[in-house]
């Protein structure tokens, strides 16, 4: 079995990021590879980007040796690349794109005319579709074959045997999610057709759950807030009276809009922060990708159980994993990288930290995996602030007091010990000491990754 | 192992090597400088200065397992490392290390002439070299809580231990 993860559009980059993050985790079923897609016409966006860093760092960590028993990294990801796939190109308008200088002045380019507004067809589409889903559902439809190779790769896992199970997510309410999700789950139906039996297809459907206010936009073409809802009950009608092209389907809103920082038409300025709409999101390519392959349809409900609060006992996946691994990240912040940071500069002694001798005397801790690792675990941190930032509505998944300093540092080492709320005898002390103490792991186990092993290790309760 | 198991093994290396390091002194240096002390010293004879001798080392090795005790407790149970700046505790260890060589010679410096032996720079070396050398500095090297297992110098030298 493979999986394979679809991400279409700002908000699918956005999904991304949190299954990357839950993925490393080792919160995904089995040891399955994960591949990851991406489309969206605006390669440069913030969201993209910042998920693009925790998926090469994601990459790399493979390359550490931390063994086949643990759930730490324990699915292989490859990147189906091109990565994103950029269906428009660069500079391109919706008439380059459908090549409508071949159909002028005749009938289909007379009913195109008609379809498309002046403006829908001249503005170039770097940024994306802009809030207009029939303008990317027309591109898609066009260039997917071509362009994504998604296709024949799904085809060649195929080849090789094995059973892919696709989850695609996007937002309903945008531009381009909305375009995508459902041409592109029928391209890959009908495509991958001969494969019927050996796929099956999910889909995220993201309902509105941020806002934005633009500002200095003067007459351009671009996605509006007070759109969204339109947008979604027409997006939701069609899912209900068309057929469902998802084998599962899983619909993911909020009853609060919360205002993003700032507004940007696209690019590298739409940078939004991380949201919990994206972490259910992330946890329903987690369900469908633990049922069987030819599951029975279902339909399962799941909501919150107090109106303006977020807990474990609203989240449809087990606490423990997810917090062992919050509490690796933080002591590995806490105690090991400031550390690492001073030994390479000559600044520590070696012999205060016996985990440093035991373990990582004679491994090169200035290579660019371990500072690939140093920038991850902040960006982990960073990201579980950002869920736990709701416009004033409580998230308690880690303890938000942990979050009082800049990502993972601690003003408060008692917290610690109750990450999640929960007292433990867990300390920073009580990690150390288990850092130093005698472990058996076979010889697979080396490097690095021994020793980020053995702190994940030391992280259970 | 557990932690308690440890724990109680190292309270009871300490002790053990405490009471060995009273037994080697003893021993030597009855051996070695004792029938010529026992003459020298005033109203003394051999068995009578070996009693006193007995009672020096006693005092001197049980001083030093107090300090290689301290330590242990010390490192087991009141010293914690919340931040990587407080590991380590090198200087504490040191501070030990020289409270062990100031009990080890001052013990026989004050204590000797007191219980009315006299004693050479034998006695004095000897006592350096078994309490301060073996029952202080080796055995916190093997006692020492895994947390601070490399804290005593020259630990690192050793192989993995409890």
């Amino acid at each position: 079995m493979s999986y394979y993860f679809i991400s279409i559009g700002g908000t699918g980059a956005k999904v991304m990021e949190s299954l990357t993050h839950i993925c490393i985790a080792g919160l995904l079923p089995e040891n399955e590879r994960l591949y990851i897609a991406a489309i969206d016409p605006d390669v440069g966006n913030g969201n993209l980007e910042r998920t693009s860093t925790a998926l090469n760092n994601f990459a790399a960590f493979q390359n550490f040796s931390v063994g086949n028993d643990t759930p730490l990294f324990k699915n292989k990801i490859s990147i189906a690349r091109p990565f994103p796939w950029n269906p428009t190109g660069h500079d391109k308008n919706l008439d380059d794109l459908i090549e409508f200088y071949h159909h002028n002045n005749t009938p289909v380019g007379k009913l195109y005319e008609i379809l498309y507004t002046k403006k829908e067809r001249d503005t170039t589409l770097n940024e994306g579709f802009r809030g207009h889903p029939s303008i990317g559902a027309a591109v898609l439809a066009k260039k997917f074959d071509d362009g994504s190779k998604l296709t024949a790769q799904i085809e060649k896992i195929i080849g090789e045997g094995e059973n892919v199970k696709i989850f695609l997510a996007g937002s309903v309410f945008g531009g381009t999610g909305a375009a995508g999700l459902p041409t592109i789950a029928r391209l890959l139906k009908n495509n991958l057709a001969d494969y019927a039996d050996r796929i099956s297809i999910g889909g995220a459907l993201i309902l509105p759950y941020f806002s934005f206010t633009p500002t200095n936009i003067k007459d351009e073409l671009f996605a509006r807030s007070e759109n969204f809802l339109p947008n979604t009950k027409a997006a939701l009608k069609y899912y209900s009276e068309k057929e469902n092209l998802f084998d599962a389907t899983y619909f993911i809103g909020d009853s609060v809009m919360t205002p993003v920082g700032e507004f940007s038409v696209g690019s590298a300025n739409q940078r939004n922060e991380a949201h919990i709409v994206e972490l259910y999101a992330a946890l329903a390519a987690a369900d469908f990708y633990s049922r069987p392959l030819h599951a029975p349809k279902i339909f399962k409900y799941i909501c919150r159980h107090e109106h303006d609060k977020f807990s474990w006992s609203d989240i449809p996946v087990s606490s423990e994993r997810f917090v062992q691994f919050a509490r690796f990240i933080f002591a590995y912040v806490q105690l090991i990288k400031p550390v690492l940071i001073d030994l390479v500069a000559g600044d520590a002694k070696a012999y205060k930290y016996p985990w440093f001798v035991d373990f990582l005397k004679g491994v090169d801790i200035g290579a660019p995996d371990v500072v690939n690792f140093n920038f991850y675990a902040e960006a982990f941190a960073a990201w579980l602030k950002q869920l736990e930032t709701l416009n004033g509505r409580e998230v308690f998944l880690i303890n938000p007091a942990m979050f009082e300093a800049n990502p993972a540092r601690l003003v408060d080492k008692k917290l610690f010990a109750a990450l999640d709320g929960t007292k433990s005898k867990l300390t920073f002390h009580e990690i150390f000491y288990r850092l130093t103490e005698p472990f058996k792991f076979d010889s697979t186990i080396k490097g690095f990754g021994k020793f980020l092993r053995r702190l994940y290790d030391a992280c259970a309760i | 192992m557990n932690r308690t198991t440890r724990t109680i093994i190292k309270i009871f290396l300490i002790a053990a090597v405490t009471v060995g390091c009273i037994a080697l002194a003893y021993y030597l240096g009855s051996n070695i400088a004792g029938h010529k002390l026992a003459t020298a010293s005033d109203n003394m004879n051999y068995s009578r200065w070996l009693e006193k001798y007995f009672a020096l080392t006693r005092a001197a090795g049980l001083a030093n397992g107090l300090c290689a005790l301290i330590w242990f407790m010390a490192a087991r149970f009141f010293l914690e490392v919340d931040e990587a700046a407080g590991a380590g505790k090198r200087i504490f260890w040191a501070a030990l290390l020289m409270a062990s060589l100031a009990v080890s010679l001052g013990v026989a410096h004050f204590y000797a002439p007191i219980l009315g032996i006299k004693i050479n720079g034998i006695i004095f070396g000897l006592f350096a070299v078994i309490f301060t050398g073996v029952g202080y500095w080796l055995l916190t090297i093997f006692t020492t809580p895994l947390a601070f297992k490399y804290t005593p110098l020259g630990a690192h030298f050793f192989g993995r231990r409890l």
